[in-house]
């Protein structure tokens, strides 16, 4: 059985930019709003530093074209470390221009940080002015590491991914280059002083 | 309805014994000494390791030495980094001499005054409250942990490491993941002799 559906006569018939407008200005509208939720309520390094913004209601400074420095470390490393993502606070200070709380803020950054990140160090100071957290986490063959350093009025944020193996080659290689280097002056300093 | 009330029964056994089993090689929760003496000390280094940090750790040795050449010793390290439970270092540091009582050292080593844990090294000095306590787990005569207690004027060290040790790496551990050099120098002298 075949159903019709039969318009008033004074009905137009909806346009194409209608039916297509509508979705697409509906989507204009709540694309922000869902990514601005989910940044708020993922977790790692954006998460963190939005957590810190908001409770201590400062603002992080981004290190410009880190992408491109990230691309560059990459290359120079030969993958042993990219992702790299800096957010620097200054003059930052606790509630009422006070230093700030060393434990609350631990705990603000173990609550945005997620359960992935595993706090491997924390090193602190009397009164709180100093604290440095180190997080790790498994990335399949990798290693990520998220630093929070807070030294007096400045904190920093870092996170970084590494790839041990390949770290630990270029640092071998570079040490060998270095013990090379360190020889061929010796012996050339000799030959000199046999002038 | 009465074989599927034995299965539940037989799971929730295992299930307790599985916990059991892992609370032993878990880290302890920190003591409420711990939290006193970290309120008065100036500077706090805690590191905390588990197994899984561990065994990322150890990716960032190779077993080679400084000449970029097989190290046998660095190869010990590594593989005795990879059977650990987890590795728990604690330093405090205070600006005055004797900044902690004996009573808190007391507490601190009562954690480990139990049958699995027997003493190894007690070093006194005189009316001080500094020493060195070392505390071994043995199990079937092989070494399943080592607590390390050092006490100095101004420094205050505990090293918790949980599962197989090789006492002929020990002495190369330290330095690593904050443990104190000295002291794990001293186990291994201690525990060879």
């Amino acid at each position: 059985m075949m159903q019709t559906i039969s318009l008033p006569p004074n009905t137009a018939k909806p346009g194409w930019l209608a039916i297509v407008g509508m979705p697409l200005g509906l989507a204009a509208i709540m694309t922000p709003a869902v990514l601005l939720a989910a940044g708020g309520s993922g977790q790692g390094f954006d998460s963190v530093v939005h957590g810190i913004e908001s409770r201590y209601h400062a603002h992080a400074t981004r290190i410009p074209f880190m992408g491109l420095m990230s691309g560059i470390a990459g290359i120079a490393t030969h993958g042993g470390v990219h992702n790299l993502h800096v957010a620097t606070f200054e003059h930052f200070r606790g509630d009422g221009d006070n230093q700030v709380d060393g434990a609350e803020l631990l705990s603000l950054v173990e609550q945005h940080a997620g359960g992935g990140w595993s706090r491997m160090i924390r090193e602190t100071s009397r009164g709180g002015e100093e604290q440095t957290l180190i997080y790790v986490r498994p990335e399949g063959k990798q290693v990520g590491m998220m630093v929070v350093d807070l030294d007096h009025n400045e904190l920093d944020v870092v996170e970084i991914s590494m790839n041990p193996s390949q770290l630990m080659k270029q640092a071998r290689e570079h040490s060998h280059h270095h013990h090379d280097a360190d020889n061929s002056d010796s012996e050339h300093d000799n030959d000199s002083d046999s002038d | 309805m009465k074989q599927s009330r034995v299965w539940v029964f037989a799971i929730a056994v295992a299930m307790a014994g599985a916990t059991a089993v892992r609370a032993q090689d878990q880290l302890p929760a920190p003591s409420p000494i711990e939290k006193t003496l970290a309120a008065r000390a100036t500077h706090v280094t805690e590191v905390t390791l588990d197994k899984t940090m561990l065994a990322f750790a150890s990716k960032f040795m190779d077993g080679k030495g400084e000449d970029g050449k097989e190290d046998k010793d660095e190869q010990a390290v590594k593989q005795m980094i990879q059977g650990l439970q987890g590795v728990y270092v604690r330093e405090y540091e205070f600006d005055k001499d004797h900044s902690y009582s004996a009573e808190e050292l007391d507490g601190l080593r009562k954690y480990f005054e139990n049958s699995s844990w027997s003493p190894m090294v007690r070093e006194r000095t005189k009316g001080e409250a500094k020493g060195t306590d070392v505390y071994v787990k043995l199990v079937d005569n092989k070494m399943q942990g080592l607590f390390v207690l050092d006490a100095e004027p101004k420094e205050l060290s505990l090293v918790l490491i949980l599962g197989p040790v090789d006492i002929e790496a020990l002495g190369k551990l330290g330095g690593n993941f904050g443990i104190p050099k000295d002291a794990m120098k001293k186990a291994q002298k201690e525990a060879t002799k």
